[in-house]
C-alpha cells in the first residue's frame, strides 16, 4: 500500500515537469508579452528592454525552462511578474478559497447527485424519475456563468436571502457552490441512475431477494456497493471538472480564489505566477486520481493494486 | 423651577440647532464600500500605473503638485514653484507634513522617491510617462530642485500626475518589497488591509495636514461580473460602482434613488489610418472616408450616451486641446466621399468597390474586441458605412496582445487599427509628440499612422523645448490646425468618465482623470 502510494507520487514528478514545460511552451507562442502588456501603450523601447532583461525574458525559451524548474527544484516558485510578489505568497492567498468552493460543490454534487439517482432507479419511469431526468438535462445545459446570474437576481436581489457574493461565512458559500455543483449534480444522477438499474437487473439481487433479504438491505449491501465503481471513477473525474468549472463560479461571485488567479496570470502573459497556479491544479488532479484508484481496492478486494 | 430652566435651556439649544444650517450638512463617519471589477496589481505606483491600483493609492499618496476637476494644475505637498532654468524648477514643500508612519516629509523624501522610481532596476512602470525627468536636488530641509534632462515644458503637468505620490523613504527601507502591499505617504487616507481579490481597505488618517476626509473608512470591493456589480449596487451591498453597465445608464440618470456621477475622460478612441501604405498616402482618399462615416449615429447607437464625441485628437480637457470643427470640416456626406475618391482616381468597379487602374479600394484592418469600450461594435460600423461608399475593409479581430505587439512593432502591415490613447499626463506634448512626430514611428513611440509633415516636426519639437506655456499653447494649436487638413484619424468618441452610487452617498465629483478618485471628499448621507 505504501510502496503504492509513494510509487504513484513519485510518477507524478515526470507528469508536472510535463505540464510545466507545456504551459511555458504554450504561453511563449502566445502573441504579445508580458513586458509590453505590463508597460502598457506608453512605455519607451528603452524601459521595455530594460524590463525585459530584469525578468530574464531576453534568453532563449529552454534556458528559462531550465532555469524554472532549478529553481522548483530549491523548493522556489518565484517572483510573479506584474506584481513583483512571492508566487507562492499569492498562491496561498488563493487557494484555500478555491478548496473550499470545491470540495462544498462535489458535497452536495455527490449527495444529491446520488440520491436522486438512486430514487430514479429504484422508481423507474415514475414522476419523481421524470422530473428529476428534466432537471438534469437543465442542469448540464445551461452555463454557470447564466445559472449563477440567475441564482444572484432571484436570491439576493428579489428575496434578500444571499449576499451577492464575496467571501466570509457560510451565507456567501450557498449560492457559488449550489452553481457550480450543479451540472455534476446532474451528470452523477444520470450515472447513479444507469448503474444502480444495470445492477438491479443483475442475478445475485434477484438471488438475494429469493432468498427473503429486505429491500434497503439488497440496495444497499448489494447493489450499491457493485454500482459504486463507476459513480466513483465519475466523483473524480467531476472534482476535476469542479475545479475548472471554478473559474466561472469564481469570477461570477467574486470568489477570491485559483481560477482568477490563473486568467489574470494568462492575461497579463505572466508565465511564472500561471506554472504556480497550473501546478497546483495538477497536483491536486494526481492526488485526486491517487485517492479514486485507492477506494476501488476498498470498495471492491477484486481490484489488485499490483498493476 | 429646575425643569423650566432645563426647558429653557433645551429651547435656546433649539433655536441655535436652527440658525446652523442643515440642509446638506458634511456628515463625518461611516464606510463607503466601492465595487470595481479587478484587483490591483499593486500599491505602488512605480508596479502600478493603472486604475484597479491607482485608485486607492491616489487616495494615500499625494505629489508635489496635481490636478483638480478642472485640470488645473494645483499645489499639493509643494506650496509654490520657480522656474530657475529651462531644465530646473524650484519646489518649496510644505511644512509640518508628516508621513503615515509619523517620519517628517521633506525635500530628502521627494529625491528619495524620483531616485527609486527612476534609477531603480528596473524603473518605475511611469519612467516612460515621465518624459525628461531626471532627478531631484535638495537645496535644503524644504526645498528642492526637479530637473530634466532637456528642456521639457510638460515638466509641471508630470508633476502632477496620480502616480507622482511622495513615499515615505522610513517605510521604503523597512518594508522592502512589501512596501507595495501595504504604501505609506502623506494622503488623507492610510492603508489598513489588503486581502487579495478579496478587498483593499483604507481609512481616514486622522493627521492630515488638509482638510481631513469625512468617511471612516473605504472599503474597495472586487466583483469583477458586470451584472454583479449593479446588482450588489441595488441590494445596498455596494455604495458606489466603477465601470457601471453602460446598457443600465439610462434606467438610473431616471431612478432617485441613485447618482450618476460623469464627466468627459481625457482618452480618444479613434480609427486610425496608415499614411504610408497606399491608398491612404492620399489625403483625398483620407478624408473620403471621413465623410463616409456617421459619427453622430455610431455615438447614439453604439454608445448610447456613455461617450462624448471626439472634437479632435486631443480631449477637451488636455492643455494644448484646440477643437478641430471636424463636424464642419468633414461632415458625414456620402456624395462628398464619392468625389473625393473620384479626383483621387477612383471610379466605381463591377461589384460595386471603387478601383482604380484594376486595384480594388480594399483596406486591411486590424481590430479588436473588447480593449476600448464597443471597439469590436465600432469597427464593424464603420466597415457597413465604408460598404455604402465603395470601400472594402477586410477586418481581422485579434486578441488584444496580439493587436498590440503589431502596433508596436515596424512595418505594421495594415490600413488600419482601432486604437485608444490617453493623454496620461494631461499635456498635448504627450500625444502630439508621440503619435505625430515623424521619428516617433514604432517601435521608438507611437506614430502607427507613420505620419511625416517636416512643420508638425518642428512645431511639436519647439513646444516641448519652451516652458512659456502661452507660446505652447499657440504652438500646439497651429499643429492641430495642420492635423485637421491630413487627417490621418478618424476620431470616433472621447470617454466620459462614469461613476455611480446611491443617491445618500454627497459631495463626490468625477474627475475627468479616470485614476484620480479622489474620496475625502465624500461623505455619506
Amino acid at each position: 500500500m505504501l510502496t503504492f502510494v509513494t510509487r504513484r507520487l513519485l510518477l507524478a514528478v515526470p507528469v508536472l515537469l510535463g505540464v510545466v514545460f507545456v504551459v511555458m511552451l504554450t504561453i511563449d507562442l502566445l502573441p504579445g508579452d508580458a513586458v509590453t502588456l505590463m508597460l502598457g501603450e506608453h512605455a519607451t523601447r528603452d524601459a521595455v528592454a530594460n524590463l525585459r532583461a530584469h525578468l530574464g525574458l531576453d534568453k532563449p525559451f529552454l534556458v528559462r525552462y531550465l532555469d524554472y524548474v532549478g529553481q522548483l527544484l530549491r523548493g522556489d516558485l518565484g517572483r510573479s511578474f506584474q506584481q513583483n510578489r512571492p508566487v507562492a505568497a499569492e498562491l496561498s492567498d488563493a487557494w484555500p478559497a478555491t478548496l473550499e468552493l470545491t470540495i462544498a460543490a462535489l458535497l452536495i454534487a455527490a449527495v444529491v447527485g446520488i440520491v436522486a439517482g438512486i430514487a430514479s432507479a429504484v422508481w423507474p419511469n415514475s414522476l419523481f424519475d421524470g422530473v428529476a431526468r428534466l432537471f438534469s438535462l437543465f442542469g448540464l445545459s445551461m452555463p454557470i456563468f447564466w445559472t449563477g446570474l440567475v441564482f444572484i437576481v432571484i436570491f439576493s436581489l428579489w428575496l434578500h436571502w444571499l449576499p451577492v457574493g464575496g467571501t466570509g461565512s457560510l451565507t456567501h458559500l450557498i449560492l457559488p457552490a449550489v452553481t457550480l455543483a450543479l451540472p455534476s449534480v446532474a451528470m452523477i444522477a444520470r450515472m447513479t441512475r444507469s448503474a444502480v438499474l444495470d445492477v438491479l437487473r443483475e442475478d445475485y439481487v434477484r438471488t438475494a431477494r429469493a432468498k427473503g433479504v429486505g429491500e434497503v438491505w439488497v440496495l444497499g449491501r448489494h447493489a450499491l456497493r457493485n454500482a459504486f465503481i463507476p459513480i466513483l471513477t465519475l466523483l473524480g473525474l467531476q472534482s476535476g471538472q469542479l475545479m475548472g468549472g471554478a473559474v466561472l463560479t469564481e469570477t461570477v461571485f467574486a470568489w477570491p480564489g485559483l481560477g482568477r488567479l490563473m486568467v489574470k496570470a494568462i492575461f497579463a502573459r505572466d508565465y511564472v505566477l500561471l506554472q504556480g497556479a497550473v501546478l497546483v491544479f495538477a497536483l491536486a488532479f494526481v492526488v485526486i486520481n491517487l485517492i479514486v484508484d485507492l477506494s476501488y481496492g476498498l470498495l471492491d478486494p477484486r481490484i489488485s493494486r499490483q498493476g | 423651577m429646575r425643569t423650566s430652566r432645563l426647558l429653557a435651556g433645551l429651547l435656546v439649544l433649539g433655536f441655535a440647532a436652527l440658525l446652523v444650517p442643515s440642509v446638506d450638512a458634511q456628515k463625518r463617519g461611516g464606510t463607503l464600500t466601492i465595487v470595481r471589477p479587478t484587483d490591483p496589481v499593486s500599491l505602488d505606483p512605480n508596479l502600478e500605473t493603472t486604475a484597479p491600483g491607482a485608485w486607492v493609492y491616489f487616495n494615500m499618496l499625494e505629489g508635489l503638485l496635481t490636478l483638480d476637476e478642472k485640470m488645473q494644475v494645483k499645489p499639493a505637498l509643494a506650496t509654490s514653484y520657480e522656474i530657475m532654468s529651462p531644465t530646473k524648477v524650484r519646489f518649496k514643500l510644505r511644512s509640518g507634513v508628516k508621513f503615515h508612519d509619523g517620519t517628517p516629509f521633506n525635500a530628502e523624501a521627494v529625491k528619495f522617491t524620483f531616485d527609486r522610481a527612476l534609477k531603480g532596476t528596473p524603473p518605475a512602470r511611469w519612467a516612460s510617462l515621465a518624459g525628461s525627468l531626471s532627478h531631484a536636488e535638495v537645496v535644503d530641509n524644504l526645498t528642492v530642485d526637479v530637473v530634466t534632462r532637456e528642456p521639457y515644458g510638460p515638466i509641471l503637468r508630470t508633476l502632477a500626475m496620480y502616480c507622482m505620490g511622495i513615499v515615505s523613504p522610513t517605510a521604503v527601507g523597512k518594508m522592502g518589497p512589501d512596501f507595495s502591499r501595504a504604501p505609506v505617504g502623506t494622503g488623507p487616507f492610510k492603508f489598513v488591509e489588503w486581502k487579495t481579490n478579496t478587498h483593499v481597505i483604507i481609512e481616514r488618517n486622522p493627521d492630515y495636514w488638509g482638510d481631513k476626509a469625512l468617511v471612516d473608512r473605504v472599503v474597495f470591493k472586487v466583483v469583477p461580473e458586470e451584472g454583479a456589480r449593479m446588482i450588489a449596487l441595488q441590494t445596498g451591498d455596494a455604495d458606489m460602482v466603477l465601470f457601471p453597465s453602460p446598457a443600465q445608464l439610462p434606467a438610473l440618470r431616471k431612478d432617485a434613488k441613485f447618482s450618476v456621477h460623469e464627466t468627459t475622460g481625457i482618452r480618444v478612441v479613434f480609427a486610425g489610418l496608415h499614411a504610408g501604405m497606399p491608398p491612404l498616402d492620399d489625403v483625398r482618399v483620407r478624408q473620403a472616408l471621413l465623410h463616409a462615416v456617421d459619427r453622430k449615429a455610431i455615438l447614439d447607437n453604439i454608445m448610447e450616451g456613455s461617450a462624448g464625441p471626439a472634437l479632435g485628437v486631443l480631449a477637451p480637457g488636455v492643455f494644448g486641446y484646440k477643437d478641430m470643427q471636424l463636424d464642419r470640416l468633414y461632415p458625414f456626406d456620402r456624395a462628398r466621399a464619392k468625389a473625393l475618391l473620384a479626383q483621387a482616381g477612383f471610379t466605381p468597379g463591377p461589384d460595386g468597390i471603387m478601383q482604380k487602374g484594376g486595384q480594388r479600394l480594399s483596406l486591411s484592418w486590424l481590430s479588436q474586441r473588447g480593449r476600448y469600450p464597443k471597439d469590436g461594435e465600432i469597427t464593424e460600423a464603420i466597415q457597413a458605412m465604408f460598404k455604402d461608399v465603395g470601400v472594402e475593409a477586410k477586418v481581422q479581430f485579434l486578441e488584444w496582445g496580439t493587436v498590440f505587439s503589431q502596433l508596436r512593432g515596424n512595418p505594421l502591415n495594415h490600413h488600419m487599427f482601432m486604437l485608444g490613447w490617453v493623454t496620461s499626463n494631461a499635456d498635448a506634448d504627450y500625444s502630439l509628440y508621440a503619435l505625430f512626430h515623424s521619428k516617433q514611428v514604432p517601435p521608438a513611440g507611437w506614430n502607427t499612422s507613420r505620419y511625416a509633415n517636416p512643420r508638425v516636426d518642428t512645431l511639436v519639437e519647439q513646444a516641448r523645448r519652451s516652458l512659456n506655456q502661452t507660446e505652447r499653447e499657440k504652438l500646439y494649436g497651429e499643429v492641430q490646425d495642420i492635423l485637421a487638413k491630413e487627417m490621418v484619424w478618424i476620431p470616433v468618441y472621447t470617454t466620459k468618465e462614469i461613476v455611480v452610487s446611491r443617491a445618500g452617498v454627497k459631495g463626490f465629483t468625477m474627475h475627468p482623470v479616470e485614476y484620480n478618485l479622489a474620496l475625502w471628499k465624500t461623505w455619506l448621507q
